[in-house]
């Protein structure tokens, strides 16, 4: 914020240097860097480097029986890992003509619910962060974690689950599941005056984010945006509603926008995100209790499980945006070729490249933050 | 081969003015190492450098609910002060080139901790292309905490034991860099490639620390002799070069 009685001064021009803008540092998001142009502070040229987390997923996914890779996809996104194993199962069932229980894919819509709640407050953390509030990072960790708690009853671990297999779900919920969920969505409204208090409504957030890191809903539709951060340039799109998977059609949910298209209304469309998790969550709640039977498909011998000839092109919303596997199977027991379509690697190299130049140099993390780019599966 | 044996080492070092005394030769000396050490180990910070996915529990790690700073754990931005290298996970080899830069600017006494099974012999990613599989095959490593991924209580613990290991003077792998220089730098160079050099002059600083042995000099220290002239113009060493290793440069 600026002094009322503020006049800018003419320096005299400072010269044009390069900086490179992480792996090691602070700022950056992740393993990822910046080669960042900079006259004075502010950017004038920047360059993605990625590749620091590179591990050859779509190799390796060839290279594994269908089952095993359940172990594999969650790793490509770590602070989101859940629509990439509902992806990832969702296609494989395609291949393979599996008919999902009812119950099994109200689990999964819990399950990928929970994730994006706990993915958003995580960038809220993070976000915060780059903006000098370390309280709110120190919140929304914290709260994030007690998400990761229910994961690990659910399935037994904090951040991989491995819990969404071809078929349906690995096992069913523990006792009084639904009612620590239901506790911890009361927490979480409890919780977000307080966070609006710190954070959403901060003044210094506010000017810090409003009109950083522009996007028009042109410039996001041809350069790939999806997600949360093509939903606060005005363009209400979503998979979960207009190409609904699971039992996304039997719930009711708005679809938050903002037009703005800056890195405040991405980080307010994060928060609406949020509220209509809780209320997605809230009809799950209700209505998982009423849904007997089993939550797994027979399947065939998954050593030797020789998937049928085809390709699959499922789609999940992601907290990120949408997260698409393109699947090609040629009959065999591993997939004859993987590719990943995530959200990140839209956003981290060519969107952030050109929204980082003509802010100023502490501005850049906040945009990479405020696009929620996730560089594992950027590299992938 | 034989001749290979007979290293001319790298020429001796212009004196930097500055005695690295490391005999503890009175009891006040070893009263105030002890004290030291004690105080060390309750004053750790890490460097800030998210190389892999282990790098998600340590938010969590640091933050309130788990809170490190108990135990005077703290994350630190910059290699130049930070005592501990966490290695979150896979190492790419890009990644692995940036970790070894980084940790050659760390000031020792400091310590490596292999953090996720991917550290310890690959993971899951053993059959991969782009990641190298053991780290101590390139960095010493003080411990290792396995697990895909570890806990942040397992981070928590693995903390408190390395607290206990500097204290009882047993966390001293960083001088085995020194003495076995050799050994990682040929690992390094078999993956990298031949060329492969950092600007830190390592011989340097073993010969200051007094921890050059028999290992530190060998074959693929050799190979780094033609660099030497590139460090002096940029004032990276305080090798001189002499007669003797003109023709080592032209072989």
């Amino acid at each position: 914020m600026r002094p009322e009685n503020y006049k800018s001064v003419e320096h005299p021009p400072s010269h044009e240097y390069e900086l490179n803008f992480g792996p090691n540092h602070p700022g950056i998001e992740g393993n990822y860097a910046l080669k960042v142009k900079l006259e004075g502070d502010v950017v004038t040229e920047a360059k993605a480097d990625g590749g620091y987390l590179h591990r050859g997923f779509e190799k390796l996914m060839e290279t594994r029986l269908w089952m095993q890779n359940i172990a594999l996809v969650p790793r490509i996104c770590v602070p989101d890992p859940v629509p990439m194993e509902v992806v990832y199962s969702l296609g494989v069932e395609e291949l393979g003509g599996l008919e999902v229980p009812a119950r099994a894919q109200w689990l999964r819509v819990l399950h990928l619910e929970l994730s994006r709640i706990a993915a958003h407050l995580f960038t809220f953390g993070g976000h915060a962060a780059t903006t000098g509030m370390y309280s709110n990072m120190f919140w929304g960790v914290t709260d994030r974690d007690y998400v990761l708690d229910l994961f690990e009853q659910m399935s037994g671990g904090r951040v991989y689950h491995m819990y969404n297999v071809p078929g349906g779900v690995r096992r069913d919920l523990p006792d009084g599941f639904l009612a620590r969920v239901s506790e911890l969505l009361d927490y979480l409204e409890r919780r977000l005056p307080q966070y609006d208090d710190l954070f959403f409504a901060n003044a210094v957030f506010i000017d810090r984010a409003r009109g950083t890191g522009t996007l028009t809903q042109e410039q996001a539709l041809s350069w790939g945006v999806t997600g949360p951060n093509l939903r606060a340039c005005g363009l209400s799109f979503d998979v979960r509603r207009d190409d609904p998977y699971l039992v996304y059609d039997q719930l009711e949910f708005d679809i938050p926008t903002e037009t703005a298209g800056d890195a405040l209304a991405r980080t307010l469309v994060r928060r609406a995100e949020l509220i209509q998790s809780i209320r997605i969550l809230r009809q799950v709640i209700a209505r998982l209790p009423g849904i007997d039977g089993p939550i797994r498909c027979p399947l065939p011998n998954p050593l030797a499980w020789n998937v049928p000839m085809g390709e699959a092109y499922p789609r999940v919303e992601s907290s990120k945006g949408e997260l698409c596997f393109y699947l090609v199977s040629t009959g065999g027991d591993r997939p004859h070729r993987v590719h990943v379509r995530g959200p990140s690697s839209m956003h981290a190299v060519q969107v952030l490249e050109r929204l980082s130049i003509g802010t100023r140099i502490e501005d850049v993390a906040q945009t990479m933050f405020s696009l929620d780019a996730c560089p594992p599966e950027v590299d992938r | 081969m034989s001749e290979e044996k007979t290293f001319p080492a790298i020429p001796p070092a212009v004196s930097t003015g500055i005695a690295c005394e490391t005999k503890k030769d009175s009891f006040l000396q070893r009263v105030m190492d002890g004290f030291a050490e004690f105080c060390r180990a309750r004053s750790l910070f890490i460097l800030h450098y998210c190389t892999g996915c282990g790098a998600i529990e340590l938010p969590p790690a640091i933050t309130s609910r788990f809170d490190l700073e108990r135990l005077g754990v703290s994350p630190m931005v910059t290699p130049r002060q930070a005592d501990i290298l966490l290695i979150t996970g896979y190492v790419s080899i890009k990644t692995l080139k940036r970790i070894i830069l980084t940790y050659e600017q760390m000031q020792g006494p400091k310590y490596v901790i292999g953090i996720c099974s991917c550290t310890v012999n690959g993971g899951m990613y053993w059959n991969s292309y782009a990641t190298a599989k053991q780290l101590n095959e390139y960095l010493p490593v003080d411990m290792y905490i396995a697990g895909c991924m570890p806990r942040p209580e397992a981070v928590q613990e693995g903390l408190k034991q390395l607290r206990e290991k500097i204290e009882s003077g047993e966390a001293n792998s960083w001088e085995d860099y020194f003495k076995r220089y050799d050994h990682y730098l040929g690992n390094q160079q078999h993956l990298f490639g031949d060329d492969w050099h950092t600007p830190t002059d390592v011989i340097g600083e073993a010969r200051h620390y007094d921890l050059l042995g028999d290992e530190s000099l060998g074959e693929h220290t050799v190979r780094l002799e033609k660099y030497l002239q590139h460090h002096q113009e940029l004032g990276l060493t305080n090798v001189e070069l002499e007669p003797e290793n003109k023709e080592l440069m032209e072989r």
